[in-house]
């Protein structure tokens, strides 16, 4: 057992000495952490029912102030619980999301790679039919024909998000498979599918891991484009989306109603993008240690 | 005729032709040879000859297009998949390229053992790291490298992993393939060293492929000359460099630079580029570039004559040529 | 036998050496550590000279050859100290605008690998003609008859002067390549490990053709290499090189009938030769020094069956053995005896 533990330590603590240079991957693993960490105790910071949800005509458009740090909306809800909350939503549907798509995505891309010419053309057509059509447009028709619920927009954000894993590991088993040290997996006698799990999957992590991170960050926004235009999270669940998308309307009058709902997007995705290319770097075998 | 005792690999009119898209690439055409037990047999050639994919058609990496492979008398080509799984345990390769031959994810210890844990050779965990320290001595790894990693070892080191991961389920047979080709000359001499040694030990048979003709005089007991996808000769290593037949043979003999201060080359020049092993005339395929080719050279088949001693030749005008080696 | 003659490289009057590198040191400057890759190291070319420079991976010689044009990529290379004369100045410290001219003109490169030496969209003939205009004044029309004629010169048929890389064989587009290089008639040309990656058959016409034309053009040579056969067939002069230094030098008798240095003799005790039948190699033991840690001592110390007790503090200098013949080693310096190393020398090969 000494074995794997020493495996896992030198090598993820080499990966880490080589991310912790990146300024700027550091920067967006600091964010994120932040976001995550609010999202985790959003409701010690910002108790649920008395300012996210209760309405209050008093409370109305009011700017950024001490005591409301980032104004309230149009019923009087407190922006900033609003989003810290809205936090809990996105960011789990958006990696429930995306860990489907890996693991169904990447084991297409798997059979698609290591199998026969006819099943790699099979799978890799139908990938083409999804990929023809934007996501967005995907997305939206799925869950306009399905009907708006959360589970319909996960499947749908999903779905969409299967074709570009099963390139990617398609490519990557497809590159791997033709090393030396699988021939000599197979001179040793090791099966197909030992091959497969043992030898190709583990050399792929690099590629998956990078484009899972930038798909969170693409997921999030589908997430709130689908919400933006009434096909996601429903009000009064605080989803920044829709919370852009009610605030439009106010825009020339009280900008912060949408304004911040925007930024919050717009910071979480940006994080993540700067993980998601620090961790392509840190991840790239030919990078000495 | 050859002693026929104890043949442990025999190959039967070889054939491997890959499809590409300008036609049909004849890598391995109508190749014929033996080994003996305990015996080395080099398979030299130039980039393109086969030798290669001999060697992984003996492994069972290729489908085989035509011919036999017998290994201790059955044909490798005919058995089915589990019977090539139990083969795998008396047949095994050691590659050219330490590097890319080790999978970088998993460490030294894993790399040796696993062909142990695919065949169930050993049960528990304490015995299988017990066996695979047992070969990292063996084949000279010091034993805190156990769970380092391959990009962390040098060339000669990988190398020598190859060789134990290659040594661990006991085979008999060892493909040998261009094992020192990627390593400086003063690990190229351990490592021969050490393979000549293991193979005193435990009684393998080694094909050891390779384009180096120094070291393959120093380590072979019979050498085969390919060129493009055919056998052209074969003899003991002594009478190759004494009397090649070959004109190509001569030729390749001659490129050699030997590092000396006195002996400037003779060298038996070749006209003309390497020819495309695509779809290719019948008859010998050297005589487009050999000076001493005649019409009857292409054509027809060619047949690998007996000059005694074991000393086999396909050239039709060997025996009639003039010597032009430089060796005597 | 001379003791304790420290030699300084030569420079008479009248036979100035075309390329004299003197003192050059070399790291590489990375995050976490530093590579010393040349370390103090003299070496002289002579006018029409061909010179081999021997080593190992790790030794330094491509560093060497690199740094003479200062093509090393800094960072995380630096050129620490040294001198490279070359025609009456020292290149470490010319203009880039200067060595700009030189490159290609006065002093070409041949790389390893041809297959990425070469652009492999735009034609041979063009890629010739490139190299002329660069350096040369003359019109289009004379550039691309002068580019013909250097294919015709590494036998290349002018006609194909309009053909593409991919469609010439290895051995082809390492002849193109040094059409390339001599293209301005140089008096310099290093060559990188040139025949490394070709078929035996085809090096030896490449060696072949590099030797006549050095011939025909009077070109210096600095040959990079790890293959002693090559070094004899081509070169006049040979130095080998380890551990970032030139450990022994001299003519191709010289060093390869006595060699002087464990080093050198451990290198020849490695080959399996053609003339005879040995049972076993006699390698050097060890591995290859860590680059990253300066040794204290000779760098050779730890692998040498002579060493003694003061090889592992002293740095050996460099003495002169006869002729031109020099030796890095403190045996041969005079700083302790050693009966066997010596007995090894004279009986040589």
């Amino acid at each position: 057992m000494t074995n794997e533990k020493n495996r896992k330590k030198s090598q993820v603590a080499a990966i880490w000495r080589r991310l912790r240079k990146n300024k700027m991957a550091v920067l967006g693993l600091v964010i994120l952490s932040l976001i995550i960490l609010l999202a985790v105790f959003a409701d010690l910071l910002f108790d649920y029912e008395t300012l996210v949800i209760q309405q209050s005509a008093a409370l109305r458009l009011k700017p950024p102030s001490a005591e409301h740090w980032l104004g309230t909306d149009e019923v009087g809800r407190d922006i900033l619980a609003r989003i810290v909350h809205g936090a809990r939503i996105s960011l789990p549907v958006a990696f429930v999301t995306i860990a489907a798509a890996t693991v169904i995505g990447g084991l297409l891309g798997a059979i698609s790679g290591y199998g026969s010419r006819q099943l790699d053309n099979i799978i890799m057509r139908i990938m083409d039919v999804f990929l023809a059509i934007p996501s967005i447009l995907l997305s939206i028709a799925l869950v306009a024909a399905l009907g708006t619920s959360m589970t319909n927009m996960i499947l749908a954000i999903s779905i969409s998000n299967i074709p570009p894993f099963a390139r990617i590991v398609r490519s990557a088993v497809m590159t791997i498979k033709n090393e030396e040290y699988i021939e000599a997996a197979r001179a040793i006698g090791a099966s197909d599918a030992r091959i497969i799990v043992k030898h190709i999957l583990p050399n792929c992590m690099a590629p998956i891991i990078v484009q899972a991170t930038l798909s969170i960050a693409g997921s999030i926004l589908a997430i709130a484009s689908l919400s933006f235009i009434g096909l996601g999270i429903s009000p009064p669940t605080p989803e920044w989306g829709s919370m852009l998308s009610t605030g439009r309307q106010f825009f020339r009058a009280a900008w912060w109603v949408c304004a911040f709902p925007g930024f919050a997007i717009m910071l979480t995705i940006l994080s993540l993008n700067l993980l998601g290319d620090g961790l392509r770097d840190a991840l790239d075998p030919k990078l000495k240690t | 005729m050859e002693d026929r005792k104890d043949v442990i690999l025999e190959i039967k009119d070889l054939k491997k032709y890959f499809k590409s898209p300008t036609g049909t690439l004849h890598a391995v055409d109508g190749v014929s040879f033996s080994i003996r037990r305990g015996e080395t047999l080099g398979l030299v050639g130039e980039s393109g000859c086969g030798k290669s994919t001999i060697g992984r058609l003996i492994l069972g990496l290729h489908q085989a297009t035509g011919g036999e492979i017998l290994f201790n008398g059955r044909d490798i080509c005919k058995m089915s998949k589990p019977e090539l799984h139990s083969l795998r345990r008396d047949l095994q390769i050691i590659f050219q390229d330490p590097f890319s031959s080790l999978n970088p994810r998993m460490s030294i210890g894993e790399i040796i053992g696993e062909p142990l844990r695919i065949h169930k050779k050993i049960r528990s965990r304490a015995e299988l790291d017990a066996e695979v320290s047992r070969l990292m001595d063996v084949v000279g790894l010091s034993a805190r490298l156990f769970n380092s990693y391959p990009h962390e070892l040098d060339g000669g080191r990988r190398q020598r992993v190859g060789i134990a991961r290659a040594l661990s389920l006991k085979p008999q047979f060892i493909v040998c393939d261009e094992p020192v080709s990627s390593l400086d000359v003063s690990i190229q001499a351990q490592v021969l060293n050490l393979l000549k040694d293991l193979q005193g030990e435990f009684g393998l048979t080694y094909l050891f492929i390779t384009h180096d003709l120094s070291v393959v005089k120093f380590f072979s007991d019979k050498i085969a000359v390919m060129y493009l996808g055919q056998l052209v000769e074969t003899a003991d290593s002594a009478g190759l460099f004494r009397d090649p037949l070959h004109p190509y043979s001569q030729a390749l003999l001659s490129a050699i630079p030997v590092p000396s201060s006195r002996q400037k080359m003779k060298r038996v020049k070749l006209i003309g580029e390497l020819q495309s092993p695509i779809d290719p005339e019948p008859g010998c395929r050297f005589a487009k570039r050999c000076l001493y080719a005649e019409k009857g050279c292409t054509g027809k088949d060619l047949i690998l004559r007996d000059f005694g001693d074991g000393h086999c030749c396909a050239c039709c005008r060997a025996g009639v040529l003039p010597d032009e080696t430089v060796f005597h | 036998m001379d003791l304790k003659k420290t030699v300084v490289p030569e420079e008479r009057a009248s036979q100035r050496p075309l390329l004299d590198i003197r003192g050059l040191r070399v790291e590489y400057h990375t995050d976490e550590e530093v590579v010393y890759a040349v370390n103090g190291l003299d070496l002289t070319i002579g006018k029409g000279e061909s010179v081999g420079l021997v080593g190992e991976t790790g030794a330094g010689k491509t560093t060497t050859a690199l740094s003479v044009l200062r093509l090393i990529a800094s960072p995380p290379g630096k050129i620490m100290g040294g001198q490279i004369w070359f025609e009456g100045e020292d290149l470490l410290q010319a203009k880039p605008r200067r060595l700009r001219e030189i490159r290609g003109s006065k002093i070409s490169v041949i790389f390893q690998d041809p297959m990425t030496s070469l652009n492999p969209v735009y034609s041979v003939g063009d890629q010739i003609a490139e190299v002329i205009h660069q350096h040369e004044k003359c019109s289009r029309e004379e550039g691309r008859k002068k580019a013909g004629d250097m294919l015709e010169m590494v036998g290349i048929p002018r006609a194909r002067y309009s053909e593409y890389p991919h469609q010439f064989s290895g051995g082809m587009k390492q002849r193109v390549v040094i059409a390339m290089s001599l293209a301005c008639s140089p008096e310099l040309l290093l060559a990188d490990e040139p025949t490394t990656a070709l078929d035996v058959t085809i090096q030896a016409q490449v060696l072949e053709l590099m030797s006549n034309l050095k011939e025909e053009l009077g070109t210096s040579l600095l040959l990079i290499t790890h293959d002693l056969g090559v070094v004899a067939q081509v070169c006049d002069r040979v130095a080998i090189m380890y551990g970032g230094e030139i450990v022994e030098s001299g003519t191709i008798a010289e060093v390869f009938d006595h060699p002087h240095h464990p080093y050198t003799i451990g290198l020849f005790g490695s080959i399996p030769t053609l003339d005879e039948t040995v049972d076993k190699l006699k390698p050097i033991q060890g591995q290859m020094p860590d680059p990253t840690i300066l040794p204290e001592g000779c760098a050779f110390a730890p692998r040498c069956p002579y060493a003694s007790e003061v090889c592992q503090h002293t740095k050996p200098e460099t003495v002169c053995v006869g002729g031109g013949h020099q030796v890095r080693c403190l045996a041969h310096q005079g700083a302790f005896q050693s009966p066997e190393l010596m007995e090894e020398v004279r009986r040589g090969r």
